[in-house]
C-alpha cells in the first residue's frame, strides 16, 4: 500500500463500512481523521458493554441516593405505556429539534437491545420523582419558604406555569417562530414587539417563544405597564416570572446585567386597539430606544400576528374602566356579552417574527438623552416591525390556520 | 483629657444615640459629646455628656468652645401621625442644629434617615437610586418629617459646601433590640399581607446600622446614601424567615378598616410598616452607592438579619429577658464606673494619671 511518496494508506475503517481512502500520518498507521481510533482501538463491542454497565452503575447510585432522600416513597408499578408519556411530558419544555433528537436516540437503543429492563424502570422510578416533587413545590410555596432574585424572578415558579403556557403555546395558538436565531445567545438584547389583544398574550407567548425555542433558552424579562403592580395576583406572578415594571430605569439596569429585554413600545394604546385598527401600530413610547442605548444593546424588532384576531375589540367603555380601576375594558364580540367565558381567547394561528437587530452601539451611551436620535431610532424600530407585519399579513391566508 | 477630634451625638438619650455613643467611647482618636434634653444617659462610660435641646441658640458657641469636629444627629421623634411638636424637634430642631454646626465651622455632619422617603408607589423602579425623587406617605408624621429635614438638608448642603453633609437613607430595621416599624410589624402574631401582593423586601440589622454611621464618622463621603443588607426578598419569605405566619387580607378591606378605625382613634399603623402601601408596592434602594462610594459593606446579610431577629423572638412578642439584662448590666456598670471616678476625683488630683492609663 505505498505510493511514491512513501506514504501508507489508513488501516481504520469509515463509518460506511469501507476501507479508508486517506494517506497515514507518518509514524502511525492511521490518518488524522483517525488518530482517535489509533489512541484507543478496543472493538465497539466492548466499548457497547463497558457503556451499558457504566450507565447501569451511575443509575443505580442516583436510585440509592435518591431512597436515602425521600425513605417513604414507593414508585408506582412499572407499565411501559405510561413510561412514555411521562418521558414525553419531561421533553415537553424542550425545543422540537431537541426532543426528537433525544426520542430517535432511545429509540435507536431499544433496537440495538441495549437497554435492559433494569435501567427502564430506573427511568421511571426518576421521572416519578420529579412528578411527585413537582406536586410539593406547590405546596411550599404558600408557606412562603421559595427564594427570588432582586427583581423578583422565581424559576421554580417559572416551571410550575410553564405546561399552561406551552399549552398555549403549542396546542392553541400553535404559534410560529421565525428569526430566533438574530438573538445572541448572550448579552444584552431589547425586543421591540407590537401589542394587540386586550389582554396581554402576546407577552406570554413572546417569553414562551424565547425560553422553548431559543438556542440559549434565554428568559425574557417583559416590561409591563404601571397599572399591573396595582393589581392584585397578576402583580405578584409577573414578578415571579421575571417580568419588571416598564420604566428607563429598570429596563437599563435590566440590560446592564446582560439580559434579554422585551417591550411594548405602543404601551397600552396598543392592546386596547379596537379591531378596525388592527395591525397599525400606535404611537411608541420611545423609551425603549434610551434603555438600549444606554446599554448600548441592539434592539430587534418583533411582530406578532395573531394575538390581535383573539379578541374582536368593538368599542371601549371608559366609564367601565374608570370605576374597575382597569386600564381599559373592552366590548368585544364575545364580553361581556357571554360573562366570564367571554373572556376565553379565540384560537387563531400566531406567527412571531424576528427581524434583523438594529444596532445601537455606535451611537455611545451618551446619546440617550439626544431627542432627536432618540426619536429617530424609534421611527426606524416601528417601520420595521411594521414592514415585518405586513410582509406576514400578506402571506397569511387564514385567521384560525394561518 | 485625652486628644482627638470631638465627635457630638445628638439624642444620646435615645436608642441609636447611646448605641452610637457606647461605640464611640472606647476608641483612642476621638473625644464623645453626648447631647439630650433628657437627662438619662450617664450610663456610657468616658462620655462627655451635655444637657441641651438641639434647638438652644446658644448651640453654636457650645460647638465653638468645644471645637467640635463632627456631628451625628440622632435625636429624631418617632410619631405615627402629623404632630406639632414633633415636627418643632426633628425639622425645626435639624435646621437649628445645622445653622450652628455651619457658624461653628463644624466640618461633618452624619444623618439617619429612611428609604420610607421615597414612598411606596406602583410606578417605582425597581432599584431607587438616590437621585428618586421623594414621595414618601405624608401621612405618617415620621416619614413626612424626614422628608422635609432632607429637603431642606440638600439645600443647605448646596450653600455651604464647607459642612460635609451625609444622610444615610436605612431600610427597614430588624434586630433583637431596635423598636422600629418593621419589627413592630414582625413581633405581632400574625403578621397581615394584602391578598395577592408580595412586593420585594429590603431589611437591614440594627448593628449594621450603627456600623455605618460611625463608618460615616471616620470616612468623608458627602452625599445622600441608601442602606441596606444584602439580599432582597418577597414579604412572605420575609416573614417566613422571621419566624411568623400570615394572613391574607383583601386590599380595599384592608384600606377601608385602617382609615375607618384609624378616624376612630384605634389605629391599625401597627400593622404594616409605616402604612399599607408599603407592603403593597416596592420600595428598595439600590446599593451601588453604598458599596463603591460610601464604601460601606453591611456585615449580616437580609437572611441572617432575620433570623437574628427571630432567634430572640420567637418566644412570644416580647424580647427575651437576657437580652434586656445584660443591656441593663451594661448601663449600670457604667453608672458605678462613674461614681468611682467622681469619688476618685473628689480624694485627689492623682485621678488624672488613672485616666490617663484608662485610654
Amino acid at each position: 500500500m505505498t505510493n511514491d511518496r512513501g506514504g501508507v494508506r489508513c488501516q481504520a475503517t469509515t463509518q460506511g463500512g469501507e476501507r479508508c481512502k486517506n494517506w497515514a500520518v507518518e509514524g502511525s498507521p492511521y490518518c488524522h481523521v483517525h488518530q482517535a481510533v489509533a489512541v484507543e482501538p478496543p472493538p465497539e463491542q466492548a466499548s457497547d458493554e463497558q457503556l451499558r454497565r457504566q450507565l447501569l452503575s451511575e443509575l443505580d447510585r442516583l436510585v440509592t441516593r435518591l431512597r436515602a432522600l425521600t425513605p417513604d416513597y414507593r414508585p408506582p408499578t412499572f407499565s411501559p405505556q405510561r413510561l412514555v408519556e411521562l418521558v414525553e411530558q419531561s421533553l415537553e419544555e424542550l425545543p422540537g429539534e431537541v426532543q426528537l433528537g433525544i426520542v430517535e436516540r432511545l429509540r435507536q437503543a431499544i433496537d440495538q437491545g441495549w437497554f435492559e429492563p433494569e435501567t427502564w424502570k430506573g427511568m421511571w422510578y426518576m421521572l416519578n420523582y420529579t412528578l411527585q416533587y413537582n406536586a410539593g413545590l406547590v405546596k411550599h410555596r404558600f408557606t412562603g419558604d421559595y427564594e427570588a432574585d432582586p427583581w423578583g424572578l422565581d424559576w421554580e415558579f417559572l416551571d410550575l406555569v410553564r405546561p399552561i403556557l406551552t399549552f398555549f403555546y403549542k396546542a392553541y395558538w400553535r404559534v410560529e417562530a421565525t428569526g430566533l436565531d438574530h438573538i445572541p445567545v448572550e448579552g444584552p438584547v431589547l425586543l421591540a414587539a407590537n401589542h394587540s389583544g386586550q389582554i396581554p398574550w402576546d407577552a406570554a407567548m413572546l417569553a414562551t417563544a424565547t425560553l422553548t425555542e431559543h438556542q440559549a433558552q434565554r428568559l425574557a424579562r417583559v416590561l409591563y405597564p404601571a397599572w399591573v403592580p396595582k393589581t392584585p395576583f397578576l402583580s405578584v406572578w409577573l414578578a415571579r416570572m421575571g417580568q419588571a415594571l416598564a420604566t428607563v430605569e429598570n429596563g437599563s439596569q435590566l440590560l446592564e446585567q446582560g439580559e434579554l429585554v422585551a417591550t411594548f413600545p405602543e404601551g397600552d394604546e396598543g392592546l386596547s386597539k379596537t379591531f378596525r385598527n388592527r395591525y397599525r401600530l400606535a404611537r411608541f413610547d420611545p423609551g425603549f430606544v434610551q434603555m438600549a442605548l444606554s446599554q448600548e444593546a441592539p434592539i430587534i424588532p418583533v411582530s406578532i400576528v395573531g394575538a390581535e384576531e383573539t379578541y374582536v375589540t368593538l368599542g371601549h367603555v371608559p366609564m367601565l374602566s374608570r370605576m374597575t380601576n382597569l386600564p381599559h375594558l373592552p366590548i368585544t364580540l364575545t364580553f361581556p356579552w357571554l360573562g366570564l367565558l367571554g373572556l376565553l381567547p379565540l384560537p387563531s394561528k400566531w406567527f412571531i417574527d424576528f427581524g434583523e437587530p438594529i444596532p445601537t452601539a455606535d451611537f455611545g451611551p451618551d446619546e440617550q438623552t439626544n431627542l432627536v436620535l432618540v426619536a429617530q431610532l424609534a421611527d426606524r424600530v416601528r417601520h420595521a416591525i411594521q414592514t415585518l407585519l405586513d410582509d406576514r399579513l400578506v402571506r397569511r391566508r387564514s385567521v384560525l390556520f394561518g | 483629657m485625652t486628644d482627638g477630634r470631638v465627635v457630638l451625638v445628638t439624642g444620646v438619650a435615645g436608642y441609636w444615640g447611646s448605641r452610637v455613643a457606647a461605640q464611640l467611647v472606647g476608641r483612642p482618636d476621638l473625644q464623645v459629646m453626648g447631647l439630650d434634653v433628657e437627662a438619662s444617659v450617664n450610663g456610657i462610660k468616658g462620655l462627655d455628656f451635655v444637657q441641651a435641646d438641639v434647638r438652644n441658640p446658644l448651640l453654636a458657641d457650645l460647638f465653638e468652645t468645644a471645637k467640635v469636629d463632627a456631628v451625628c444627629h440622632l435625636a429624631f421623634v418617632e410619631a405615627r401621625r402629623p404632630d406639632p411638636v414633633a415636627y418643632d424637634a426633628n425639622v425645626k430642631g435639624t435646621i437649628h442644629l445645622l445653622e450652628a454646626c455651619a457658624e461653628a465651622g463644624v466640618r461633618k455632619v452624619v444623618l439617619k434617615s429612611s428609604m420610607a422617603v421615597y414612598g411606596a408607589h406602583p410606578d417605582n423602579p425597581a432599584f431607587l437610586t438616590e437621585d428618586h425623587p421623594l414621595r414618601g406617605n405624608r401621612r405618617y408624621g415620621y416619614v413626612r418629617d424626614l422628608i422635609d429635614v432632607e429637603k431642606f438638608c440638600t439645600g443647605f448642603a448646596h450653600r455651604t459646601p464647607a459642612l460635609r453633609t451625609t444622610i444615610l437613607r436605612f431600610s427597614s430595621i430588624v434586630g433583637p433590640q431596635v423598636d422600629t416599624a418593621m419589627t413592630r410589624f414582625l413581633r405581632e402574631a400574625w403578621t397581615p399581607s394584602l391578598l395577592g401582593f408580595d412586593p420585594m423586601m429590603q431589611v437591614i440589622h440594627e448593628d449594621d446600622v450603627i456600623r455605618a454611621l460611625v463608618h460615616a464618622l471616620d470616612h468623608d463621603v458627602p452625599g445622600v446614601f441608601n442602606v441596606a443588607a444584602e439580599g432582597v426578598m418577597p414579604l412572605n419569605r420575609l416573614r417566613s424567615l422571621a419566624g411568623k405566619r400570615g394572613v391574607a387580607v383583601a386590599h380595599p378591606l384592608a384600606y377601608w378598616a385602617t382609615r375607618a378605625l384609624g378616624a376612630a382613634g384605634l389605629g391599625l399603623q401597627r400593622y404594616a410598616p409605616v402604612h399599607l402601601d408599603y407592603i403593597r408596592y416596592p420600595w428598595i434602594g439600590d446599593l451601588r452607592r453604598m458599596h463603591e462610594e460610601l464604601g460601606f459593606h453591611p456585615r449580616l446579610d437580609a437572611e441572617e438579619a432575620l433570623r437574628d431577629f427571630a432567634a430572640r423572638h420567637r418566644g412570644g412578642p416580647y424580647p427575651s429577658e437576657p437580652v434586656w439584662l445584660s443591656r441593663d448590666e451594661e448601663r449600670l456598670q457604667g453608672i458605678i464606673d462613674v461614681r468611682r471616678q467622681a469619688q476618685a476625683e473628689q480624694g485627689g488630683p492623682s485621678s488624672v494619671a488613672e485616666e490617663g492609663e484608662d485610654d
